[in-house]
């Protein structure tokens, strides 16, 4: 599902990181674990594709990400990849529900209302559907993002540090809304994270 | 989920930056069309009045005055002239028609007008309802009176003396009935109650009782002293209103012989001639020393306020006028050259707002662009979101392209009618100080033109504001935390 190899990157006039070959299999969870400053956050944007990397490859279901072209690139993240940022991201003058909306029709025009509701149901959004995003409290902005990162059903989630502003209980219980609605969708859930309560929950582990 | 809702949503979320962005290209949109539209229709009302006609001949005074008063209905006249002199002009060979005009009263505002049915002919005026009047004391009334007033045919209304609503003294004892109705034409026969000459004539034809209490009717209880009278006349003309009454006073002193007559003035005053010889032969030689035409010496007594000339062809118009101002008591104005001067004073004033409005709507094209910068600046955030759900640079192109028009076509709309609202409360201004009606049109040729002319400014304006779109690093916004 994700392989990569001889990943390299380097900001203009800093260090270089060289990333380890990844290889996770379909439906398959990695977590990838790391202080801060070894790069976590520059290796989920290489390979979700918003960072182009200096050299190497990425595949993502078998396609080559590293290859295509800028409008290519755009259109295959917006329909095979998903992200849930460590800052939450809105289109704050659309609703909650505009949002979810916006997220699945762009790029393939999908408008499937029943499964927007089952996921808003299952994340506690539901009555909050028409709402705007400013006025969603922090736990709901987070379950937003989550619904916001899996409601195209994906083939690969990249999640960053989801878990970093939450106490244990939460952490577990977003961790788990996060796995169970992968699964769900049938896509496989790359995390990163400084965050050790989450090791015990992720089988594939990566430390940078 | 459309670009163009999420453009109309991003502009709507912030109301206050965005009336702040529109509140410059509002104002000079509503400056131009207003300014066009004011224009355009006083000229073409002015070109619908004046075409029928090529000259007016009336007493010495101020053309323009004679030209607002007589052909635009707009100003009191310079005064009376005689029928008589205005005679040898009807039967002048470069006279294609001549059309005597007399007014002094009016019904609540509006002017009451004696001519002859050739007149509303001249405006291609068409009955709506009943007939043309065929006898004295009877009205045709124009379609805006109509409407204002509320008049229905067989109506019969009191005319008062002069042109204002108020403060003329009422001629309850010679009421006109209503007995036809006139379709909206856009001409100033609309504002007018039209009646035969005779009328106006037999309306100031009363006792003397009613003029007694009057101050202003100076020396018009001295029936006695008929040379006296005549000094009345050589005066009157400089006194605006008041002319038509010393007019009647010399019928009175004839006899009241003209209530048989047939409406035509000029059979009216052959008649009076036999009436006339015994009581005023005294004085005429004191008016008509150096008139000569003794045929009609007894029309002088009958007084219309101007004379309304279509020439035959443009020799006339370079001919007559100058004759009658050089050799007459009476002076030519040429309804076209008076009301283009007229306008070439105010048409300056109109070009100087055009060119403030065009100005205004340059900046408020900047304005866009600084709001659009601003809004895309404001943004990034979002638009690097987008850049990961899937749209590619030229969505989000497009997403602050919709915002841009969108943003002009609400300001050029609300500009528009603002416009529009200004010319219906002008409208209201002119039609109660001068019985013009504006008409509130759709929008016309120029106004288009002008709607696509602030859309180009838009689109430049987006095109400027939007080249960091294509610069967007989606990593380094989005990664920051």
């Amino acid at each position: 599902m994700v392989k990569t190899k001889g990943l390299h990157f380097q900001y203009p006039g800093t260090e270089a990181f060289n990333f380890p070959d990844i290889d996770l299999s379909t439906n398959s969870h990695l977590a990838i674990l790391g202080p801060s400053g070894v790069g976590k956050t520059t290796l989920l944007h290489l390979l979700s594709g918003i960072l182009p990397a200096s050299s190497g490859t990425i595949f993502i279901n078998d396609t080559e990400i590293t290859s295509l072209d800028r409008k290519a690139l755009d259109k295959f993240r917006g329909a095979h990849i998903g992200l849930i940022f460590q800052q939450y991201h809105f289109i704050k003058s659309l609703n909650v529900e505009e949002n979810l909306q916006l997220r699945q029709y762009f790029p393939s025009k999908i408008k499937e209302k029943e499964r927007r509701e089952a996921m808003a149901e299952r994340l506690g959004l539901v009555e909050h559907l028409r709402k705007k995003v400013t006025q969603l409290s922090q736990g709901q902005q987070q379950r937003l993002s989550i619904a916001l990162g899996l409601i195209h059903q994906p083939k690969v989630v990249f999640a960053d540090e989801p878990t970093s502003n939450l106490d244990d209980a939460n952490c577990a219980k977003v961790l788990g809304v996060l796995k169970e609605e992968a699964d769900l969708c049938g896509s496989s859930l790359v995390i990163i994270t400084h965050d050790k309560r989450v090791t015990q929950h992720f089988k594939n582990q990566l430390v940078l | 989920m459309k670009l163009g809702f999420i453009a109309y949503k991003n502009m709507i979320s912030k109301p206050l930056n965005m009336v702040l962005s529109l509140l410059l290209l509002v104002l000079s949109v509503s400056l131009v069309t207003f300014v066009l539209q004011l224009s355009k229709q006083l000229n073409g009302q002015m070109d619908k009045n004046i075409n029928p006609i090529d000259m007016v001949v009336g007493a010495k005074g101020s053309p323009l005055q004679l030209v607002l008063s007589s052909v635009l209905h707009i100003d009191a006249p310079t005064g009376n002239i005689q029928l008589a002199e205005a005679g040898q002009i009807i039967n002048h060979p470069f006279v294609d028609f001549a059309i005597p005009v007399s007014y002094g009263d009016n019904y609540r505002g509006y002017r009451i007008l004696g001519t002859d049915p050739a007149y509303l002919e001249r405006y291609g005026a068409i009955l709506q309802q009943g007939r043309l009047y065929n006898t004295t004391f009877e009205l045709v009334a124009g379609s805006a009176v109509v409407k204002k007033l509320g008049l229905n045919i067989g109506d019969r209304v009191v005319s008062s003396h002069g042109l204002a609503a108020t403060g003329g003294e009422a001629h309850d004892d010679k009421p006109y009935t209503i007995v036809g109705i006139l379709e909206p034409s856009g001409t100033v026969i609309d504002q007018l109650l039209i009646c035969n000459l005779k009328s106006i004539w037999d309306a100031h034809d009363h006792g003397d009782e009613g003029h007694e209490n009057q101050g202003h009717q100076e020396g018009e209880t001295d029936k006695g002293h008929k040379g006296h009278d005549h000094d009345e006349v050589e005066h009157h003309p400089e006194e605006g209103d008041d002319h038509d009454h010393s007019a009647e006073e010399h019928h009175n002193e004839h006899g009241e012989h003209h209530h048989g007559d047939g409406d035509g003035g000029e059979e009216h005053a052959e008649e009076e001639h036999d009436h006339g010889e015994d009581g005023h032969n005294h004085s005429e030689e004191e008016h008509h020393h150096e008139d000569g035409a003794h045929d009609h010496d007894h029309d002088e007594e009958k007084e219309i306020t101007s004379l309304l000339v279509k020439f035959k062809n443009p020799i006339g118009l370079v001919q007559l006028p100058r004759f009658i101002n050089e050799n007459t008591n009476m002076q030519a104005a040429l309804p076209g050259f008076e009301i283009q001067r007229l306008m070439g004073l105010l048409g300056s004033g109109a070009k100087t707002l055009n060119g403030i409005a065009i100005a205004i709507l340059l900046v408020s094209g900047f304005s866009i662009f600084i709001s659009l910068l601003k809004t895309i600046r404001e943004r990034r955030q979002e638009l690097a979101l987008l850049r990961t759900y899937g749209l590619g640079t030229r969505k989000l192109l497009y997403l602050v392209f919709f915002e841009g028009l969108f943003l002009a076509f609400i300001g050029f709309l609300s500009g528009w009618l603002l416009g529009r609202l200004a010319l219906v409360l002008a409208s209201r201004y002119i039609e109660a100080g001068y019985g013009y009606v504006l008409q509130i049109n759709g929008p016309d040729f120029v106004e288009l033109l002008l709607l696509g002319a602030t859309l180009l400014i838009a689109i430049i304006a987006v095109f400027l504001a939007s080249t960091s779109i294509f610069k967007l690093n989606i990593s380094k916004i989005l990664g920051d935390a």
